[in-house]
């Protein structure tokens, strides 16, 4: 096949992406009012798909640390912490994720997509295996991907699937890394991860845990799934990301294991890449403070998670199997999916849609994502406009 | 037990058929007559997801592990035969 043609697949998918209404994937916010609304082609549109579930990106703490950061160190690191030298923010961040942690060691990456090649690339090689939930995120497969480990993967959150993989690699699983998330993106359902703990310990494996989604969201501190299950002190490597919870943009690994110095010089996608900016870092690291001063913050976005998993439930509505900030409604199919997901574009709402291949079961959904600032009147509008789905 | 490819190629291609009809029963593949010489990809239209999820089920059916990389040549229900029985030694 000729180099471009294959992309014709790619431009058919696309085009049928607007066959109902507007494509989802062009969707443009010409402005940003609040953390929960924006205007989208001159409405004023609630925005229920954004991830930013402490609604602190307008947070004025926030702004003001990135503003004060930017005028005093510029907008850029311009190159890589290890041809170009670190900022003091890029250490005094890593002490501050390590000290949430209450682990030793810590480490900034670009981007969370960054961390999880950064960090898998770094564990794992030739002849290593890695055991993988399968509806991981595709920055875990890509991760796994780029390592050369061999891949196998076990059913979704299903501990008998994984103890039967880990059991058929014999000797081999005390070199096999099992990797999971703390909740899962699409359906917002949790690891049961004491259970994995467990397996993992006995066969001698490590064990690595995604809380891309989980941090600020579950546990006292808001480590994550891990820290709320009470087995945080027994994951090999967290990783995570500044760009949901957090509002800001990069990831880290954090880990009790002091190899994770060493990844420094060893992760190519930790190695090659410009650092983090100085208003990132600043936002981030306020951010951090506020998700460890203000635990209300918390309160909050459960019981709009609460709220708006009952409400779409009682209008009879299929949901993901546990209530939590991502509200996954599964649609009939993939036509009746961008029907709904444009009669709420066109409502004021704004959601996720989520098609297959990226779903577990080859489902399609229009997933919501509950934030701490969706106030009470925005919650009660958002289940008007899906009860008008079913009129 | 038979290992011959025949032998496997037929015990997948029943595994398959139920597997679709379990699943995947409004895909218009699950209706399909599946025989070993059967190309997962261009006949019945599985997407690479479905194909993974199969994998699942026939690693659990022979007791073995197959890693991902394994998976980038299986065309045919003939051709991941060969790869079981590969895996089984």
């Amino acid at each position: 096949m000729p180099l471009l043609e294959k992309f014709s697949v790619a431009g058919q998918l696309k085009s049928g992406l607007g066959n109902v209404g507007k494509d989802p994937t062009s969707v443009v916010f010409d402005q940003l009012n609040s953390a929960t609304e924006g205007v989208v082609e001159g409405r004023t549109t609630i925005l229920a798909g954004t991830n930013n579930y402490l609604g602190l990106t307008f947070d004025p703490a926030c702004i003001a640390a990135g503003v004060a950061a930017m005028q005093s160190q510029g907008t850029g690191t311009t190159g890589s912490r290890m041809a170009n030298g670190s900022y003091a923010a890029h250490g005094a961040l890593e002490a501050e994720l390590a000290d949430l942690y209450q682990c030793s060691n810590a480490l900034v990456f670009s981007t969370g997509y960054a961390a999880n090649l950064g960090v898998l690339t770094a564990l794992l090689g030739k002849g290593d295996a890695v055991l993988l939930d399968s509806d991981a995120h595709a920055s875990l497969y890509d991760g796994c991907g780029m390592s050369q480990a061999d891949i196998y993967r076990f059913k979704h959150n299903d501990v008998k699937s994984l103890e039967r993989r880990i059991k058929r690699l014999g000797d081999r699983s005390s070199r096999c890394l099992v990797v999971v998330e703390g909740m899962y993106s699409v359906l917002g359902d949790c690891a049961p991860l004491k259970e994995i703990v467990e397996i993992t310990e006995r066969y001698g494996a490590r064990l690595l845990v995604d809380e891309a989604h989980s941090l600020g969201v579950f546990g006292e501190r808001g480590c994550g799934v891990a820290e709320a299950e009470g087995v945080l002190d027994k994951v090999d490597f967290v990783v995570g990301t500044f760009s949901k919870s957090l509002g800001a943009m990069g990831g880290f690994c954090v880990s009790r294991h002091d190899v994770l110095g060493l990844f420094r010089y060893v992760s190519r996608p930790f190695m090659f890449t410009a650092s983090p900016s100085p208003a990132v870092m600043a936002t981030t690291r306020e951010a951090l403070k506020q998700l460890r001063s203000r635990p209300e913050l918390k309160e909050t976005l459960w019981s709009n998670a609460r709220r708006l998993y009952s409400g779409l439930k009682e209008l009879g509505f299929e949901l993901g199997p546990e209530i939590s900030p991502v509200i996954a409604v599964r649609c009939k199919d993939r036509e009746s999916a961008l029907a709904q997901w444009n009669q709420l574009l066109e409502a004021g709402i704004y959601v996720n849609m989520m098609l297959p291949p990226a779903t577990p079961g080859g489902a399609s959904f229009l997933r919501c994502s509950i934030s701490a600032a969706h106030t009470p009147e925005q919650i009660s509008t958002i289940i008007e406009k899906f009860a008008e789905l079913k009129s | 037990m038979t290992n011959s490819i025949e032998a496997v190629g037929e015990k997948l291609a029943e595994i398959l058929t139920s597997y679709l009809k379990d699943n995947w029963s409004d895909s218009p593949s699950s209706n399909k007559t599946i025989t070993a010489a059967t190309n997962m990809v261009t006949e019945l239209q599985l997407d690479s997801f479905q194909v993974m999820e199969f994998m699942l089920e026939v690693e659990d059916h022979y007791d073995i592990v197959i890693d991902l990389d394994s998976l980038s040549n299986i065309h045919t229900i003939t051709d991941l035969a060969a790869v079981v029985i590969d895996h089984q030694d």
